[in-house]
């Protein structure tokens, strides 16, 4: 499976992207780099899920 | 572990926030809930759903330097498995660490037998290679 993702390739570097976030730890919304990560040398798991108030 | 994890789906962080502090099967949950309600993301990753809006069931492991590892995908109506999530991300972890090695289809955790220096030497020996 080398192209699995709206052209994003496994082996690949993924283009950088930002997203809103609510973080628990701080009780306050905040934002997800990317960027951030590999500037503080950190894996990423990405963990997509279709709704919020449904049933795992 | 060096390692952070983040949900993500297309409710707002304003749905993140209320779900998060309503329901107590997520009283332990510390990561950051992403929103993506534009779809931009998901659709990069191929998890969006034209048809609902709504994200489909899609792990992806990017490792420190920002290249994307590992990726599962699954329909809406199976869940994922945390323990494999688990051993996919040490395996990964491991590798990065020991570019010699390789982890076999039953290895778990740091530990387990793996192949040392795969290669010539090792093709149609493989049973061998796991045994010795």
């Amino acid at each position: 499976m080398s192209e699995c993702c709206g052209g994003l390739k496994l082996g690949q570097k993924v283009p950088m992207f930002e997203l809103d976030t609510y973080e628990p730890t701080k009780g306050d919304f905040g934002k997800f780099r990317l960027e951030d990560q590999i500037k503080n040398k950190r894996w990423t798991i990405l963990f997509f899920y279709p709704a919020d108030f449904t049933f795992v | 572990m060096g390692c952070d994890i983040v949900t993500v789906s297309t409710d707002t962080q304003f749905v993140h926030l209320a779900w998060r502090n309503s329901e107590k099967e997520l009283a332990k949950v510390q990561y950051p809930m992403a929103s993506d309600p534009t779809g931009k993301v998901s659709r990069m990753f191929d998890v969006y759903n034209e048809d609902n809006g709504l994200d489909l069931r899609g792990t992806f492991i990017i490792n420190s330097d920002g290249a994307l590892m590992n990726a599962e995908v699954n329909w809406y109506n199976i869940g994922r498995n945390i323990e494999e999530l688990l051993r996919k991300f040490k395996a990964n972890i491991y590798v990065s660490r020991k570019t010699n090695e390789v982890c076999p289809s039953k290895w778990k955790d740091e530990g387990d037998k793996t192949l040392v220096n795969p290669g010539a030497k090792m093709v149609g020996k493989v049973h061998e290679a796991l045994a010795g």
